[in-house]
């Protein structure tokens, strides 16, 4: 669907996406991680036609940007960073003139409006100026403007950002809906967002991709998936030297007592191994309770450190 | 293209641009009108369109500094760029929409001239004429405003360019009447000429082969044409800058006189600059 080959953007001496290249099927989500001034949104604006790159070429469902560029145009809608609205029209006003210059049938126009405010929820604030709509709301205007003309490829850049965590939870959610019917590429700079939502992650730093695969296999392939942080009511050396012996585990590390009488840990385990039951088996019998345990996501950034340096291995 | 024409028009009167524009022409030109028709109780209402000329030196500015400058710094141009619209459809929604607006504040001082017409006998094909000329200079000043607008983001920076511009094409025939007409100034001109656009292609292409083959073929032709026709570099300065000068066509229809030459040359003008806003625009996403 979305065909992107040999992608290269300088700004004089400075090259902000190099060599890009990917695919991404109909009916993907795709994820795009990397942090700030990675290239995503610099690729995100080449893709939808907003700059034009300096190499390479982008296709969508076969149309090349630069020799059919209304036809791809068509194809795709974009929610930008910071969405494009014009704060002195009404949010009707607004997805109107979108409407229009997205050149949509007058006879469909009203119906198609009326079922994407429905979508993302906007019909109540429908008559306000967007001037004075909150920050979610706008971002749900900025969705809304992108969904006009039922485009078949959806591009969102950083969709959650600014937003409260109940709002991001509906995004994510209306995302996922979309994409039953849409081929989405998202960007985000937040690993657990992008895992909820892509079937399929794409990082990206200083312009270059260095990863891509499923989230579940990156998270594999980067081997951390036992880390637990415990915290036991009991005293500390016993406590870690009982779970030093348990087997599987790799290391103990103390990180202080929050609560008086009890001690956080940090354990790691071997690869593959799952070591919550053991662990709670053996402090239990030693009779040192448990009062809380989770196991701790890799953050971006170690993420992000373990492949880069992988790639700085390879090369 | 229809689109965009609609929502700046609601847009100039949604925000004070419009009234500001509006009621700053329509107050000028009303001093004018009672100081030279109603006061004098003269019948020449040609006279007045010509001297409120000026106000488009400082009501253009106004009209025009948001139109592009604005997009960019909202990032709207984003939506705008990235809809099937096409750039010159944008652009061209933009400038007739700001030529609209010039449209409707003009069509209300025909109240003026209606004034007159209880009062004696005017002449209405002269006025008429004069009203297109008017119309048609005022458009080419838009045009010139709509190109700065879309040099910057800044609206402030936008108003001062145009206003600088404008007042440049103003007293454009002032600065002509001072300058030489002899035949080596000519020469020299014609230099600087290929100078400059030696200076276009290096900054354009950065290969020095090429400037200094454009270099070689311009000065050939200024020298081939030295020597076919050496007259032609009499006073060449004055006859390039007349090209520029949009006054100067202003007064045939301040006589009443309506020819085509110069509607042609103001809607060339015009289009000449819209034009350039395109490739602006296009030209801003290459770079």
């Amino acid at each position: 669907m979305v065909q992107v080959i040999n992608l290269t953007k300088r700004y004089g001496q400075h090259v902000a996406v190099d060599q890009v290249s990917f695919t991404v099927e109909k009916g993907e989500i795709v994820g795009f991680l990397g942090p700030n001034g990675a290239g995503k949104t610099t690729t995100m604006n080449i893709i939808t036609g907003y700059i034009s790159a300096t190499e390479g070429s982008v296709k969508v469902d076969g149309f090349d940007i630069l020799e059919e560029p209304e036809e791809v145009k068509k194809r795709i809608g974009y929610m930008p960073e910071f969405p494009p609205l014009y704060l002195d029209m009404t949010v009707q006003e607004y997805l109107n003139f979108v409407s229009d210059i997205k050149k949509i049938d007058r006879k469909t126009k009203k119906q198609s409006m009326e079922k994407i405010m429905d979508m993302v929820k906007i019909g109540d604030v429908r008559k306000r100026l967007i001037k004075n709509l909150s920050k979610g709301y706008r971002q749900r205007v900025g969705l809304a403007q992108a969904l006009i003309g039922a485009p078949p490829v959806l591009i969102l850049d950083e969709p959650t950002v600014g937003l409260d965590p109940k709002q991001i939870i509906e995004i994510r959610n209306l995302i996922k809906e979309l994409g039953k019917d849409h081929t989405i590429i998202l960007s985000s700079h937040i690993l657990p967002e992008v895992s909820a939502v892509c079937e399929r992650v794409l990082i990206i730093n200083k312009g270059k991709i260095v990863a891509s695969d499923t989230p579940e296999n990156l998270s594999k392939r980067l081997g951390d998936t036992g880390r637990l942080s415990v915290r036991v009511a009991g005293p500390e050396r016993q406590v870690v030297k009982l779970l030093r012996e348990l087997p599987g585990v790799k290391s103990v590390d103390s990180t202080g007592a929050k609560e008086p009488g009890t001690v956080d840990l940090l354990v790691e385990a071997e690869k593959d191994i799952d070591i919550r039951r053991p662990l709670f088996h053996a402090l239990s019998r030693a009779e040192y309770p448990i009062l809380q345990m989770k196991p701790i996501d890799l953050t971006l950034e170690e993420i992000f450190l373990q492949v880069t340096t992988e790639e700085r291995e390879v090369s | 293209m229809l689109a965009v024409l609609r929502r700046e028009l609601k847009a100039y009167y949604l925000s004070p641009t419009g009234y500001i524009f509006m009621g700053f022409f329509l107050l000028l030109s009303g001093f004018f009108f009672a100081f030279s028709n109603l006061f004098t109780a003269s019948p020449s209402y040609l006279g007045v369109l010509g001297s409120i000329t000026f106000i488009f030196l400082i009501v253009v500015p106004i009209l025009t500094m948001r139109l592009l400058s604005e997009e960019s710094r909202q990032k709207t141009d984003q939506l705008l760029l990235t809809s099937p619209l096409s750039v010159t459809g944008m652009v061209l929604g933009k400038y007739f929409a700001a030529v609209g607006v010039f449209l409707i504040t003009l069509l209300i001082t025909c109240i003026y001239p209606i004034i007159l017409s209880f009062f004696g006998t005017i002449a209405v094909w002269e006025i008429v004429g004069g009203y297109v000329g008017f119309f048609l200079l005022g458009s080419a000043f838009i045009a010139v405003g709509l190109f700065v607008s879309s040099m910057t983001d800044n609206q402030v920076i936008a108003a001062v360019v145009t206003f600088s511009a404008l007042l440049f094409l103003w007293i454009l025939d002032w600065i002509i009447e001072g300058l030489p007409t002899d035949r080596v100034s000519g020469i020299v001109f014609a230099c600087l000429l290929v100078a400059g656009a030696v200076a276009l292609v290096y900054f354009s292409i950065r290969n020095i082969y090429v400037c200094i083959a454009v270099a070689l073929v311009g000065l050939g032709i200024v020298a081939v044409l030295y020597f076919t026709n050496e007259f032609l570099f009499d006073g060449l300065i004055v006859r390039v800058l007349e090209w520029f000068s949009l006054l100067k066509r202003y007064d045939n229809f301040t006589l009443g006189i309506l020819s085509l030459s110069p509607i042609v040359y103001y809607i060339s003008f015009s289009s000449i600059f819209v034009f350039l806003t395109v490739r602006m625009i296009e030209k801003r996403r290459w770079s």
